[in-house]
């Protein structure tokens, strides 16, 4: 993209305002906090001007120009508010209704819907169409995520536009013409897309909606909590919203640097895995049988268990547990019960190379900027993280060269010495691999090389990064003592007891057989999680945390950002993971008296001074020395 | 002033559909001349000079299109717009199955002044016949040299693809063209950037009628200042008018520009049929303004057109008696732009389709005092509010002859029905 250096100065309804050149009359008008009302526009797609909603008056042009397709230039005077604008306004706001059913009452969309906003603040009061509306198919189901409402649809194009320009898939497309124009996929077959969710949300009507949060709420009785997605390591910032105590849908809430405000369906949708069905309570076993009791005696029963086998004790925490739950974790396990075996790797790689902070040089967002981007292992790395495609796609779309290769010499290739700038993206289990090509690319092109490596569960990297392994410390500091045996050594080394911190279903323990049949032989398993498990058969303690909707705390994405998540449901009648921890601590003798959940990050912050330095929502920077 | 027979002057002649007989009749002539003659910038010179404006409908001067071609970007390309689809034209048809080596010579002639290598003819689906003799005159000027590498040892390459589209109308619209032709849904762009900055395939690019083609081995022929004499000031050279309806005789007729429509219709055309009075007609097109007999001695010429309230358009003459009910042509028509609206943006889509429900109504007796006025009020939502001029164009017949006859919309809905029907009945 060219750089932009003039800047002009142009009148919107009498006031002037300095924008760059190349900026649409739309956005100019924003900047002085004037609304155009718009369907089809959308900041992230090209403009096609195809609703008209935004016509406004520009001196010396004949005719209504259209503020989301028209750049502005020096001097331009530009009218939103005139007798004619406001004339045509209503006239478009009663073509867009002719055949428009008007069933706002049982539309999910009312409450939060462009068409009727703008209707209101636009519109005419009454139409004068008094012909019998024209019937298109309703509920049309689009795929088992997404049901079409064709009789809705103003034919804006956003969605058939991001299916071309944002995911990419050109699945959504516009067929017939005129009057009968409708939207639809070929030959009717279900969408496929992995980004389907996010037609819902760019829709301006209720034509598109999604099958889960269907007829579940209106907009203006949900509870709107700004949290992080809980599906994988991208760490989208969204929306949790809830009603009565429920969560209802997961919506975008954009953050530029991360999500560039889109979600994959596999996070959007993920939100019923930690839905709570009634207050569960501790459970011990005895006498063969899983017994109700309370936190205390539970807590008691675990401490007892765990004290009991001392060293030869195992930890396990899921990469989806915060950064507080983990720092009590490590915590609990090197400083009160003295043993070095921790592990969080997910069974999909239980043995994936350990992470260190050259793993995250390259922030999400520099995709962009790079010239050339390798994505080691294609597909895999984007079903690890689905957003990225969006990413990788939009920076295709400026320029640059992304290069899906299954081995590590067509990267090598692929990338010529005058590259200024490579990334290298691979999943954690690919990392060798990915630093073997760093390495050699390093010595091919002329300009710097860094990788992104993407890690599991939504703070995998915030796992690595307090050293919840066999063989780091915190920070990746190397252990004073012995190292401490991987997930999958810990049968040969003889543990005899583990404690297994499940955080979320979606990166649970997964046993293989073979792990399985060893956990029911143990003298001790405390398992302590958030939803029922199929470890739940091993487990003679069982302690219920919450659910990743269910806490406050923060987790670090991929790239090394710490991000707050927060109680979008209330659950205080389950105790708070961290609680569980400290409890257990002070029941095995540890003074640790956390009062909230923040005074456990200031703490991890004291002793991690890279975290202290990142202020939340930032990167931690581990280059920078403390 | 009158008839004037320039690009149609040979037709009839035995074997000018094919290479030999346009040969003998002169043909490439102007393309051997251009050659070797005339450079490029001079070629374009020549048509800026000779005052030819395109005979699509918009009438834009031919040379200065050219001339919006950014120096240097190649490669660059010609498209001959024979997607002829305006109701009431028929000239493109006519000229392409007479001569349509003359509509070729006229694109290579363009071709080489512009420094375009590949050319396209976009033509309507429904021209089938037309389609293969164009096919075949291609072939045939491949065989003789007159296309492909190093044209008649000029070193000019040029090569000319032809491709049918698929029956929509918007497809005449230049940016819906190229559109389609990429293989896309026939739908207009956005306007900058314009199609001689980024036309097809994003390259810059030429859009020209072929009427308007088909003038340039004449211009060449016998330069700018024998094309510039005919004529008015500024409409040059001849056009061809195709005329329908209730004349005695319809057809093609080609006239020195600024002949007075009253000539037209009444002598080429032999007057009204069946001995009745003229009631009004349409020049230009389904879309444009209606005209009455008052305005028989304006001159058959863009301005002059123009000055009268309507357009000229693509050239037709759409002439109507005094039994026509003119709500039931505008209803017609408009019923065509409904049809035809691509659906991109919501003026034309929704407007059209309301616009033809009204129509309806009024023609059918169920009409309400309050329509002819909505019918202006949709016009003002429609008009200039549009993505492309299809929207803008299905309100101007609609709205003129609420102009003129707004009595007859105030009979249909006060009588519950079309007068003209009742007498047409009656009569039987």
């Amino acid at each position: 993209m060219a750089v932009v250096t003039d800047q002009v100065t142009v009148t919107v309804d009498g006031r002037t305002v300095t924008v760059p050149k190349g900026t649409l009359i739309l956005d100019a008008a924003k900047k002085l906090g004037i609304e155009i009302p718009i369907f089809c526009s959308h900041p992230k797609m090209d403009p096609v001007a195809v609703c008209r909603m935004c016509l406004v008056e520009v001196e010396k042009m004949p005719k209504l120009q259209p503020a989301c397709a028209v750049y502005v230039s020096d001097g331009m005077v530009i009218r939103t508010r005139t007798d004619q604008v406001h004339k045509y306004q209503n006239g478009l706001l009663e073509f867009l209704l002719t055949n428009h059913p008007l069933d706002c009452p049982i539309c999910d969309k009312g409450g939060e819907c462009p068409l009727q906003d703008q209707t209101y603040a636009y519109g005419p009061g009454a139409s004068r169409y008094d012909f019998p509306k024209k019937h298109f198919d309703k509920a049309v189901p689009l795929s088992d995520k997404i049901l079409l409402d064709r009789e809705r649809c103003v034919l804006c194009w956003r969605c058939t536009r991001f299916s071309a320009e944002i995911s990419g898939e050109r699945e959504l497309a516009l067929i017939q013409r005129g009057k009968e124009t409708v939207i639809g996929t070929f030959d009717d077959q279900p969408a496929r897309s992995e980004y389907q969710g996010n037609w819902t949300e760019i829709c301006p009507v209720g034509a598109l909606t999604s099958r889960q949060y269907r007829f579940s709420s209106r907009p203006w009785d949900l509870d709107r909590t700004a949290t992080i997605c809980p599906g994988c390591s991208m760490g989208c910032n969204i929306h949790a919203d809830a009603r009565n105590n429920r969560v209802g849908r997961f919506q975008s809430r954009e953050n530029l640097a991360v999500d560039d405000g889109w979600l994959c369906d596999y996070g959007r949708f993920s939100f019923p895995n930690f839905q709570r069905d009634g207050i569960e309570r501790p459970r011990v076993r005895r006498d063969g049988r899983l017994v109700e009791v309370t936190y205390a005696e539970a807590i008691a029963a675990a401490a007892q268990g765990l004290s009991r086998i001392g060293p030869a004790l195992a930890g396990w925490a899921s990469p989806a547990a915060t950064n507080e739950e983990l720092f009590l974790f490590r915590r609990l396990f090197r400083e009160v019960l003295q043993s070095p075996h921790l592990d969080h790797r997910p069974a999909r790689s239980p043995a994936a190379p350990a992470a260190d902070p050259e793993d995250m040089t390259l922030p999400i967002a520099d995709l962009e900027r790079c010239d050339y981007v390798i994505v080691l292992g294609g597909q895999g790395v984007i079903d690890a993280a689905p957003v990225l495609h969006l990413r990788l796609l939009k920076s295709e779309r400026r320029g640059v060269h992304v290069l899906k290769v299954d081995h590590l010499s067509a990267g090598l290739e692929g990338v010529p010495a005058e590259a200024q700038a490579v990334g290298i993206l691979a999943v954690g289990a690919r990392k060798d691999e990915a630093v073997d090509l760093q390495g050699r690319l390093a010595g091919k092109v002329k300009g710097s090389v860094r990788r992104l490596i993407v890690g599991d569960g939504p703070n995998g990297r915030g796992a690595q990064d307090l050293g919840i392994l066999p063989d780091r410390g915190s920070g990746y500091a190397a252990l004073s003592g012995p190292a401490g045996r991987p997930r999958l050594g810990w049968e040969a080394a003889g543990i005899l007891g583990v404690y297994l911190f499940e955080a979320s279903p979606l990166h649970a323990f997964d046993a293989s057989g073979e792990e399985r049949e060893w956990l029911a032989r143990l003298d001790t398993v405390v398992l302590q999680r958030s939803r029922p498990s199929p470890l739940d058969e091993v487990a003679h303690v069982i302690l219920p945390g919450r659910t990743f909707t269910e806490k406050d705390g923060t987790v670090t994405n991929l790239e090394g950002r710490v991000q707050l998540i927060r109680a979008a449901v209330d659950a205080a009648a389950v105790r708070d993971d961290w609680r569980i921890l400290q409890d257990l601590a002070q029941a095995l003798g540890a003074e640790w008296h956390y009062g909230v959940v923040e005074d456990v990050f200031a703490d991890l912050a004291r002793a991690m001074p890279q975290y202290q330095r990142a202020l939340l929502g930032e990167r931690v920077l581990w280059s920078e020395a403390p | 002033m009158g008839l004037k027979p320039l690009l149609t002057k040979d037709f009839g002649r035995e074997g000018l559909a094919h290479l030999q007989g346009y040969e003998v009749a002169g043909g490439y002539t102007g393309l051997k001349k251009a050659l070797k003659e005339i450079t490029p910038d001079d070629l374009i010179e020549m048509v800026k000079k000779s005052g030819l404006r395109g005979r699509g409908g918009a009438g834009f001067p031919t040379g200065n299109k050219w001339g919006f071609l950014p120096k240097g970007v190649y490669p660059r390309y010609l498209v001959c717009n024979a997607d002829e689809s305006e109701p009431g034209c028929f000239k493109d048809r006519y000229l392409i199955e007479e001569s349509p080596h003359q509509v070729l010579e006229g694109i290579l002639i363009a071709a080489y002044a512009i420094g375009c290598n590949l050319a396209f003819i976009y033509i309507r689906g429904e021209y089938l016949p037309q389609a293969e003799a164009l096919e075949a005159a291609i072939e045939e000027a491949r065989q003789a040299g007159y296309l492909g590498r190093n044209v008649l040892g000029s070193g000019f390459d040029v090569d000319v693809i032809l491709h049918r589209g698929a029956g929509a109308y918007i497809c005449g619209e230049e940016t819906a063209l190229l559109t389609s032709l990429e293989g896309y849904r026939g739908e207009p762009r956005l306007k900058p950037p314009f199609p001689a900055v980024k036309g097809l395939y994003a390259k810059p690019t030429v859009v020209n009628n072929v009427e308007t083609l088909a003038n340039l081995p004449h211009i060449v022929n016998h330069g700018p200042d024998w094309f510039a004499a005919m004529g008015t000031p500024t409409g040059k050279g001849t056009r061809l008018w195709c005329m329908s309806g209730h004349v005695n005789r319809p057809g093609n007729y080609e006239l020195e520009m600024g002949t007075p429509i009253r000539e037209l219709i009444f002598e080429h055309g032999g007057g009204i049929w069946k001995g009745r009075k003229l009631k009004a007609f349409q020049p230009g097109g389904a879309s444009m303004m209606v005209l009455l007999p008052e305005h028989l001695d304006v001159g058959l010429d863009f301005d002059a057109i123009a000055k009268a309230g309507s357009m000229a358009g693509a050239g037709a003459m759409m002439v109507m008696d005094e039994t026509t009910c003119i709500v039931d042509v505008a209803r017609r028509l408009v019923k065509f732009f409904e049809h035809e609206s691509c659906g991109k943006c919501t003026p034309c889509r929704e407007g059209t389709y309301w616009m033809a429900n009204l129509f309806d109504r009024i023609e059918f007796g169920e009409g309400k005092p309050g329509d002819p006025d909505l019918l202006l009020d949709m016009g003002y939502n429609i008009d200039g509010r549009s993505f492309c001029p299809l929207g803008d164009a299905s309100t101007w017949f609609p709205r003129s002859v609420i102009k003129y006859f707004r009595d007859e919309f105030e009979q249909h809905i006060s009588e519950k029905g079309c007068p003209f029907k009742k007498e047409r009945e009656a009569v039987a």
